[in-house]
């Protein structure tokens, strides 16, 4: 399988090339980082020292007080509780919608690449075809079909909705995976006597682990990052916290306090970020061991 | 692994029936709005402060945007779990609702507290459908006020208020001159359909403005008033700066506020933002009426009370449309938003200078009404479309603009 | 193991079936009724024919938020694909810190559109951002308005997207890379083949189906592409920014307009259709022709 290591030759000597793959290199830094350090610094500022205008300039003193506000003590209209409720709310939607998805879509990919029942491929251009409509045109009639079966504004339903509008990302990515399983690996099995779902958790699943990896990743950021579903379908008591972010970033009080902003943003954006620094290596791996082929 | 999953399911689906059965003894009013800012956040405390006082429980679902808590709003309709009570503008936008019998009327409560003695009858008129009140108003806004910082006019040497569109130009010339922004211009559609209104009012007239809006007429005095509005808006696009686009209301209301910029364009509900700032009419900032203009643009606020199937929350709803229309709240609420009380009996003396200014304009009938009054909603958008292209478009080809203007209509 | 079917795996997608047919082709079918009706706010039942359809292709909005799909998607895909691939490359020269470099990279793509868009508008905001402070250290003339100048704006959004989905690519092609065989590697630099040439020749064509991958993750998101926009500009100034999933949007709520919002959802879907298809049914006979093997 494909190795963690760069090929080509070693490198021999500081030459001109050399020189300009590090400048583009720090250039591309420069460009990645600069949006989360200008929040970073905006955030830890008084208002006093922003309205200076300088929005690139180490705060002359940290100021953690952005932080406590957005966290306990913004406020999004008559209430001032900040985003924790919010923060609470997301996970309880994000875990759940996370792991069935990734269920669901690992017993599709593996259904459709290895067994291809009759209609199968139908199935997966319906699938594709839905995975590129706008969300948009289903929140109606979704709503309506949510309400007739009791689960509008409840987190089941916000959970279902998100599984629903997962799946053909995470059908496409599964099925791409086991597409690249040799077919008699499974044809084995089936001499031996198993079945449909013995040979999927006993053999496939296992396999199938730094795939679960890279879909459970950009699931998480999915649905942790989702707006649109979370307003329409959570109902009040359930609200993410990327609704809460954008009640405070527009509730004012006389002048925009971008330093709560800042910090709320930050904070909504952690959860996400965290994954991603710390589990970083096994997105990577994952993709490596053949996760996105073609 | 399967009964696991189907255990969690459970679980979840649990959790959900849980969230959702509470015991509701007291009356319980679920308020969805929009009203997030400074000043409205703090006129609507006054309300939630009085229904609590009153033994009622409140409990708030603000969505930030317009559009955003519009969008809740339809679709819990649409789901059959309408919130007790939605903040809405009068107008044609609630109609639809009331003719598909979606809200509750609240004709008892108007009879009872007597309100066809107290509202203006174009109020009273624009709340009630087929004689039956449905929408209890919490206040008007006088919309087409320029507000000015005196600290920037005092720095451009500005010494008095400009009483005519050349005068109020010179003056734009001074603040630049000043080193200043002359213009904290809100570059939404929505903000910019109502500069469009106001000056369109400073050129044709009461009168004039009626026709066009109401009789849709395209009479040659209609489409040269429409012309020579878009031509102050040409000159004004002059005044502006780079961050314009896209820019919130209260973030311009900011510039006057910390007096980088001189002038804004916009409704009364400004001040809410001048008076959470701690900054006070009169002293600190100044309103004038749009100049030339002979009377005011106005929109009303209301509560809209959805059919929830709830006979508790019928009650709650009854109780929240006394609290808005007690004379006192109406005032508070009045001082706090930055809006007119829509109770005419009220004690004015509270007022500032601007809202007293919109007391006399409105008692003296010489206002007309908002676009979302007198258009359906989506004439409304056309019409924010028409005035953001030529605002954006730069072309001061007023003939061409004017036809499309007329277009909105069809 | 084709054609025994098996009633446990089509039990399995049952689910699926289910949600692909009551879900995707049932709103479809509700989209497209209600596009010939006359509905406002509430779905109504008055026919009124391809009425809408004429509303929606004399709408300068529409017709805008088209182009600019088109504009942003093509950009957005291609700036992703390309930078990412060039950061894959540097990346593989045997850098130091690589790993850091990777996480440097790749931590845009945990951020929400929202944010993304939330974070540019900020910095590219002239009263606030990158020109202002460049002017106050001195350059006076400095300029860089991109977000609210109406020729530059979607240009804007493309910056933002970039910023935000490279990472992904470059995760992508770099997993690719290490897969290529040492023994090329020897092969073309005994033919003493300048190292960019090899990477241009000999490994992008070998990287091409992890990319058109890639590409199409990236691809799912354009046609989606609203909430960049509204947390960004807003779709402005003017149409600049105009996007379809926001048009259809702003119709199906602000402005009560279901019939023109479900007949521009079904020309957004027919359009979907006529790009998707062509290139399922070719990946079907590639996949058949590799079957026959």
């Amino acid at each position: 399988m494909a190795r963690l290591h760069p090929n080509g030759p070693k490198p021999t000597q500081i030459t001109a090339g050399r020189i300009g793959l590090y400048v583009f290199l720090l250039v591309a830094v420069l460009f990645f980082t600069l949006p989360l350090y200008t929040m970073v610094v905006t955030s830890l500022k008084t208002m006093d020292e922003i309205r200076l205008g300088q929005i690139f300039s180490l705060p002359s003193k940290l100021d953690f007080s952005a932080w406590t506000t957005a966290w306990s003590g913004a406020c999004m209209g008559t209430v001032c509780v900040g985003i924790r409720s919010g923060f609470w709310n997301s996970l309880a939607i994000t875990i759940p919608s996370v792991a069935l998805s990734v269920f669901v879509g690992a017993v599709n990919g593996y259904a459709l690449s290895l067994w291809r029942p009759r209609g199968a491929s139908v199935l997966f251009g319906l699938l594709m075809a839905g995975g590129l409509i706008p969300y948009q045109i289903f929140l109606y009639p979704m709503v309506r079909a949510m309400a007739t079966v009791g689960l509008y504004n409840s987190l089941a339903g916000i959970i279902l909705v998100h599984v629903i509008f997962g799946l053909p990302l995470v059908t496409l990515l599964f099925r791409n995976y086991f597409v690249s399983v040799p077919e008699e690996l499974c044809k084995a099995a089936r001499v031996d006597g198993a079945g449909f779902w013995r040979i999927f958790f006993e053999i496939m699943l296992p396999i199938a682990v730094p795939m679960v990896v890279v879909v459970s990743m950009l699931q998480f950021t999915g649905i942790w990052n989702d707006f649109l579903l979370g307003l329409v379908f959570a109902g009040r008591d359930n609200l993410p916290m990327t609704v809460q972010l954008n009640n405070i970033v527009n509730t004012t009080m006389g002048e925009r306090t971008y330093n709560v902003n800042m910090a709320a943003t930050i904070l909504t954006a952690l959860v996400p970020l965290a994954i991603y620094f710390l589990s970083g290596r096994w997105f990577v791996r994952g993709i490596a061991a053949g996760a996105v082929k073609g | 692994m399967k009964n696991m999953m189907k255990l969690f399911l459970a679980g979840v689906a649990f959790a959900g029936f849980l969230t959702t059965a509470q015991a509701e003894d007291k009356p319980t009013i679920e308020m969805l709005s929009s009203w997030t800012s400074g000043g409205e956040a703090a006129a609507i405390n006054v309300i939630k402060t009085e229904f609590e006082k009153r033994g009622g429980v409140w409990k708030d679902s603000s969505i930030a945007g317009f559009g955003a808590a519009d969008a809740a709003f339809q679709n819990r309709v649409v789901a059959g779990d309408p919130p007790g009570a939605k903040q809405g503008v009068i107008g044609l936008a609630a109609a639809d609702f009331v003719s598909q019998g979606l809200f509750n009327s609240i004709d008892d409560v108007a009879k009872a507290g007597k309100w066809a003695d107290v509202l203006p009858k174009s109020i009273l008129d624009l709340i009630s459908y087929d004689g039956q009140t449905y929408l209890v108003p919490t206040g008007a806004h006088g919309e087409s006020w320029v507000f000015y910082s005196k600290e920037a006019f005092a720095k451009a040497g500005i010494a008095e208020e400009p009483k005519t569109w050349d005068e109020f130009f010179a003056g734009l010339d001074k603040l630049k001159a000043a080193g200043l922004v002359p213009v904290a211009w809100g570059g939404q559609p929505w903000q910019q359909s109502k500069v469009f209104n106001m000056v369109l009012l400073s050129q044709v007239g009461i009168d004039g403005f009626l026709k066009i809006y109401v009789d849709k007429d395209k009479s040659e005095a209609s489409v040269e008033g429409v012309k020579k509005t878009l031509a102050i808006l040409h000159k004004l696009h002059g005044y502006i700066d780079d961050g314009a686009a896209g820019r919130n209301w209260n973030d311009a209301t900011a510039m006057l506020i910390t007096a980088k910029a001189g002038v804004q364009f916009m409704g009364d509900w400004a001040k809410g933002e001048f008076t959470v700032a701690g900054k006070e009419a009169g002293k600190d900032y100044g309103c004038m009426i749009v100049p030339e203009s002979p009377g005011m643009v106005y929109i009303a606020d209301s509560f809209y009370f959805p059919k929830t199937g709830n006979a508790e929350t019928d009650k709650a709803q009854k109780l929240l449309a006394e609290v808005v229309m007690d004379p006192a709240v109406q005032v508070e609420f009045s001082l706090k938003k930055g809006s007119v009380p829509a109770r005419s009996d009220v004690d004015k003396s509270k007022l500032d200078a601007c809202a007293q200014k919109g007391v006399e304009l409105m008692s003296a009938g010489a206002i007309v009404p908002d676009q979302a009054i007198v258009l359906t909603p989506q004439q409304v958008g056309a019409l924010d479309d028409f005035v953001d292209e030529y605002w954006n478009s730069g072309s001061d080809d007023t003939a061409a603009a004017a036809e499309n203007f007329f277009a909105i209509f069809e | 193991m084709k054609r025994k079917t098996n009633l446990s795996a089509t039990f399995a997608l049952l689910p699926t079936w289910l949600v692909a047919v009551v879900v995707f082709i049932g709103t479809m079918a509700w989209s497209i009724n209600l596009s010939f009706t006359n509905s406002t706010i509430f779905p109504s039942s008055t026919y009124v024919g391809f009425a809408q359809y004429a509303k929606l292709f004399s709408s300068a909005k529409w017709l805008a938020s088209l182009q600019n799909v088109l504009i942003f998607g093509v950009l957005y895909v291609g700036g992703c694909l390309l930078l990412g691939f060039l950061l894959a490359a540097a990346l593989d020269r045997k850098i130091r810190f690589e790993s850091a470099f990777r996480t440097i990279f790749l931590y845009p793509y945990a951020m929400s559109f929202v944010v993304t868009g939330l974070i540019w508008q900020w910095m590219l905001n002239p009263t606030l951002g990158i020109q202002a402070s460049v002017r106050s250290l001195g350059w006076e003339s400095f300029v860089l308005d991109w977000v609210v100048n109406r020729d530059l704006a979607i240009y804007a959004l493309v910056l933002a997207g970039v910023w935000q989905g490279a990472g992904l690519v470059m995760v992508i092609a770099l997993a690719g890379m290490r897969g290529i065989e040492a023994e090329q590697w020897k092969a073309a630099r005994i033919d003493g083949i300048p190292v960019w040439r090899i990477y241009v020749s000999i490994i992008l064509p070998q990287l091409g189906p992890a990319l058109a991958a890639a590409g199409m993750l990236l691809a799912m998101g354009v046609i989606k592409t609203y909430d960049i926009v509204v947390a960004m500009t807003n779709g402005g100034p003017g149409n600049a920014t105009e996007v379809p999933a926001k048009f259809i949007m702003d119709n199906l709520f602000g402005r009560q307009n279901l019939g023109l919002a479900t007949a521009g959802a079904t020309v957004l879907v027919l359009g979907v259709i006529m790009i998707v298809a062509p290139f399922r049914y070719a990946m079907h006979m590639h996949s058949k022709a590799r079957g026959a093997r």
